[in-house]
């Protein structure tokens, strides 16, 4: 010892002799580091463990508490829709639903497939449909999945006993929308599914969740907020693997929603949509130029006091039920309910009553007439003369009529619908100052043409009021290169041929009926509606009662002088009644006095045989009784020829029911 | 004849009595504290596996406590086996062992994968599982290698041999894939480096160069659309540091894991009561979340005992670096004890939110027989540098 400290001290180490191995100051310093390190990494962990459960253990211990509580929402049975009377429109029918909480499949997508294709072969739902709701959802996966609606009790005991086997699925019960009186205004009351991501993602704050039902279209979707009730909750606990491991409990009760009444009559209702089927094969039957595509149309009836609608067809139509339950895509595509399909069914789920916009023709020629009168630019009893044909500037526009030659005045020009007369009338218009603005086109928008009736219906067109604006905006040297000059030029054929309701007007047949509800009740703009009241039912010992919903706009006054609507409504009585009238052979003798207006608007339609040319649209649009009218009509029939032909037979089915009496149909019709 | 046969006698006698004398004094030279603690810690995870597995297997309660004993069983046979070598015999050998290491690890990637990836050798009654001997394997090779070159510290060669040594099986390893013991393999290269003396100026490079090769592994390459780690490995590093980015799912295990802790609270749920652990919400709860359902059952004071013991193994361990008798023995303990605390603070800092959630079993209680064995022979070759290190009577 003493010796090797006495050769480090003052000889130089040996290189041949290995030195023995001692704990060098370095080698300490080294592993006091090491010791502190693991000081560092024990009291860290201390800390981090002292912070979760002593600190933040209550709140921790709630989120593990919570983690086993799964919420489930009670989906609260929708409110009926009834007619006028009372009468059920729809109402709801007890189903059982199989549902799929994501979270709680099977996380192997192996065993996942291989569960879902055992649940398709059980619910005879194809497995694909499945797997793409499970895709579908899978953002969302505390969402249960709706696979199908009406499960049988076969397959619910099945499901309930092998439970195991199914981890994820659940049996709930649920209400089907149940439609008793099967297409029938199907196109006001709409459908009902179950609500979509983009939906959700909008509606979320209005309290609507995954899995909910929400109307589509029509009322259901309108008063969605009336009609579906308050959701419930109960609670249930469960493993990880979703398995219940309590009863379900309830916790808030689900408030079933209201009943929606509207101001529709189930009586009238039918009688429209048989009018108007019969309207579409009168003309189909008989030999009119084009009539053999008539293939839709549409009937409003409201009434003119204060614009509610008492009848609302559309057709091609469809069952609303289809959407009920579970939805076969098949049978969607069958019935022309996906845009696959839709055209070759010619577009069943459109609502033609508001939704399809169509030039007016003849049925237009009361705005003009009023407009002109009020403009000071006609005369009601001045003659002007009514011929075959009338040229303006080289440009010749025929009558329909192109044997007439007389003189008349306002009302007969109406009763006879001479074109000739009302050109001129549109070329007076042409010819007053600019300074002022088109002003046959301001009383038409004040008649609400150009403009959203405000029906509480949803998805409605505003049709087209042409003026010399539009024409700018419209044709301009980007959309139409060749003629944008010329197109883009207010010219006289255009103010002539709007007199006459043809050209680039289009109105839907709801703006028809709000015109004529004017004529009736002499001037004031109503706004047609559908929403009578909303009834609370009686529930869980609540009583019903009526909930407060906005009414709907009360009629505005148009200030349109008493004289010049006078006339008019003279013109339409003589239309219906006198023997050169051109409904006069359908109305003339019906028991009640019905007046109205017969048009023939030419539209280019493609057939389907890929030749686009001009269809007659089939107008008539009235109102009865002629002298305090308690009903307007207004009907449309594709394609159906002339007014005369079948709108105006169709319209006389929706009076004959409305007043309980039967009409025979005397003499030739000689209509526009 | 006689004689000599008494004498022969004598010597027989003298030879049992020095023979008797030795194995008490290698009895004695043994470290009872460390040995002890190591006792309790494995004890008391055994207690805590019989509540946290009580309902995990219907009809057989005892399913995994029993399985858990039969591994220590073998443990402790190992163990006593790893204290009668002498660690001179690794030094010598360190080459063969490195081979051994590389070889085991290889050959699991040829075999069919288990649960997505090759970390298990199936022998049918045992599923093997190489890298998890291999850290021990991994640390004895690499120490042999620099105490080898303990005079040639300095050159820069031997760290870098050292760190191209390492390589292989750290590349084999992630390859499984199996990344949590990976990161264990490259702590413990560290800790050899460190011990054996490695100067400070290649550690701050190694630290420099590790640090770029995160920032490229994590963020750069990925970026260049070049993924090294899978999606998967790559959330599960980075989603502790904002875990509420997902919790539906990377970040699940490590929100169910931290409720789990927390519902503990000071005095634990019980074992009826855990219901994180007994209806299955935290996932893996007897292997990488042990310490969770440990922490949810017994609570903070269950926790601490374990954390305690903990300390008290590692600061035995750190204590028989100090008193090794050649480098290669420091080298070795050293090593062992850093992978150790690797191991310890990952697992438990993965359960609490502090650490990259990695498929690190936690030490002595995860249920597991190749970790169970693997570390029980290490702190047998710890107890074996004690047994004869400097300054021990003999």
């Amino acid at each position: 010892m003493g010796k090797r400290v006495l050769s480090r001290r003052f000889l130089p180490p040996d290189p041949r002799v290995e030195e023995p191995y001692r704990f060098t100051p370095k080698l300490a310093l080294r592993v006091g580091l090491l010791g502190m390190l693991a000081l560092a990494v024990f009291a860290a962990l201390f800390l981090r463990l002292w912070s979760l459960q002593v600190l933040n253990g209550q709140q921790l211990l709630r989120a593990a508490q919570n983690n086993q509580r799964r919420d489930i929402r009670v989906q609260a049975p929708r409110g009926p829709i009834l007619d006028q009377n009372g009468q059920v429109l729809v109402t709801n029918v007890p189903g059982t639903a199989v549902q799929i909480w994501i979270s709680d499949l099977p996380k192997r997508r192996s065993v996942r497939l291989r569960e879902i294709r055992k649940l398709a072969r059980l619910l005879h739902v194809p497995a694909a449909q499945i797997g793409a709701a499970v895709r579908k959802h899978r953002t969302d996966p505390l969402t249960p999945v709706k696979v199908k609606d009406g499960a049988t009790q076969a397959q619910v005991f099945y499901l309930k006993e092998r439970a195991e086997d199914f981890p994820g699925v659940q049996i709930a019960p649920t209400y089907l929308r149940f439609y008793p009186r099967k297409e029938l205004a199907a196109h006001v009351l709409g459908y009902v599914s179950e609500i979509s991501p983009g939906q959700l993602k909008t509606l979320h704050d209005q309290g609507y969740r995954g899995g909910d039902a929400i109307g589509q279209t029509g009322i259901e979707s309108y008063y969605d907020k009336y009609l579906r009730g308050t959701a419930g909750l109960s609670q249930l606990r469960v493993d990880s693997l979703g398995r219940p491991i309590s009863l379900v409990l309830p916790k808030v009760p689900a408030h079933p929603g209201n009943a929606v009444r509207l101001t529709l009559d189930v009586k009238l209702q039918k009688a429209a949509e048989e009018a108007l089927r019969y309207g579409i094969d009168r003309a189909r039957n008989s030999a009119c130029y084009g009539c053999w595509n008539a293939n839709g149309g549409a009937i409003v009836a409201i009434d003119p006091h204060d614009g509610a609608v008492r009848a609302l067809a559309s057709f091609p139509t469809y069952r609303p039920s289809l959407f009920s339950g579970r939805v076969r895509q098949r049978a969607l595509d069958v019935a022309g309910l996906t845009p696959r399909t839709a055209e070759a069914a010619n577009f069943p789920a459109l609502d033609r009553a508001i939704d399809g916009a169509y030039p007016p023709g003849s049925t237009f020629k009361p705005v003009t007439a009023i407009a002109a009168m009020q403009e000071h630019i006609l005369q009601p009893y001045e003659s002007l003369a009514c011929t075959g044909s009338y040229t303006n500037n080289g440009q010749v526009f025929k009558n329909w009529d192109p044997f007439v030659n007389e003189a008349m005045t306002l009302p007969t020009a109406l009763a006879k619908s001479c074109d000739t007369y009302f050109y001129q009338v549109g070329y007076r218009f042409y010819g007053m100052p600019f300074d002022r603005g088109p002003r046959l086109q301001a009383w038409a928008s004040r008649f609400g043409f150009g403009q959203k009736t405000g029906l509480d219906l949803g998805s409605e067109q505003s049709g087209l009021l042409p003026t010399p604006d539009w024409r700018k905006k419209t044709y301009t040297k980007k959309t139409d290169p060749g003629h944008w000059e010329i197109d883009s030029l207010w010219k006289p054929g255009d103010s002539i041929q709007l007199a006459i309701g043809q050209k680039d007007l289009l109105a839907t047949p709801m703006q028809m009926a709000r015109f004529y509800a004017m004529v009736a009740n002499g001037g004031k703009l109503v706004t047609p509606h559908l929403l009578q009241d909303v009834e609370q039912p009686s529930s869980n010992g609540r009583p019903g009662r009526a909930v407060p919903s906005t009414p709907p706009p009360a009629p505005e006054p148009t200030n349109v002088d008493a004289q010049a609507l006078a006339v008019v409504r003279d013109g339409l009585y003589q239309a219906t009644h006198r023997s050169f009238g051109t409904s006069a052979s359908i109305f003339g003798s019906f028991p009640m006095s019905i007046s109205g207006k017969t048009g023939t608007a030419e539209k280019s339609i493609d057939p389907g045989d890929g030749i686009p040319r001009l269809f007659n649209q089939s107008w008539w649009c009235g109102y009865g009784p002629s002298d305090s009218p308690d009903l307007v009509v207004c009907a449309l029939i594709e394609n159906g020829g002339h007014g005369g032909d079948a709108a105006a037979p169709a319209a006389l089915k929706v009076f004959e029911s409305f007043f309980g009496k039967q009409a025979t149909l005397t003499g030739p019709i000689h209509s526009d | 004849m006689v004689d000599h046969y008494v004498s022969n006698a004598r010597a027989a006698a003298r030879a049992r009595r020095r023979e008797a004398v030795e194995v008490a004094s290698f009895v004695r030279r043994l470290d009872w504290l460390l040995l002890g603690s190591v006792a309790a810690v494995v004890g008391y995870g055994l207690w805590a596996i019989a509540g946290i597995t009580h309902h995990d297997v219907a009809g057989d309660q005892g399913y995994y406590l029993t399985r858990q004993a039969v591994y220590i069983f073998i443990g402790v046979v190992c163990l006593v086996l790893a204290v009668l070598v002498d660690p001179e015999l690794y030094r010598t050998r360190w080459r063969w062992i490195f081979g051994a290491t590389s070889f085991l690890i290889a050959i699991v990637l040829l075999t069919g994968p288990i649960r997505g990836s090759k970390r298990w050798l199936d022998l049918g009654f045992f599923r093997f599982q190489p890298s998890e001997f291999g850290k021990v394997l991994f640390v004895l090779a690499l120490a042999g290698f620099l105490a080898e070159r303990s005079r040639r510290l300095h050159d820069i060669r031997t760290t870098l041999t050292t760190l191209g040594l390492a390589s292989v099986p750290v590349f084999l390893v992630f390859l499984q894939p199996d990344f949590g013991s990976a990161l264990v393999y490259c702590a413990a290269v560290f800790a050899v480096l460190f011990v054996a003396g490695t100067p400070w100026t290649h550690i701050a490079a190694l630290a420099a160069g590790v640090a770029a090769l995160a920032v490229l592994v994590l963020g750069v390459l990925p970026a260049a659309g070049l993924p090294i780690l899978k999606q998967y490995q790559q959330q599960r590093l980075t989603s502790f540091l904002n875990p509420d980015q997902d919790p539906g799912g990377t970040t699940y295990n490590i929100t169910q894991s931290k409720n789990a802790i927390g519902a503990g609270e000071l005095r634990g749920r019980g074992v009826d009561n855990a219901t994180q652990t007994t209806l299955n919400f935290l996932p893996e709860h007897h292997t990488d979340f042990v310490f969770a359902s440990l922490a949810e059952e017994r609570g903070f004071f269950g926790a601490s005992i374990l954390l305690m013991l903990y300390l008290l193994v590692v600061w035995r361990g750190l204590r028989i670096v100090t008193i090794a008798r050649d480098p290669f023995s420091a080298i070795v303990a050293g090593g062992l004890v850093f992978a150790l605390l690797f191991q310890i603070f990952v697992n438990i800092g993965m359960t609490m939110g502090i650490a990259p959630i990695t498929g690190i079993p936690l030490p002595f209680v995860s249920v597991g027989g190749s970790s169970m064995i693997a570390n029980l022979i290490a702190v047998g070759i710890l107890l074996s540098i004690h047994v004869r290190a400097r300054g021990q009577r003999r």
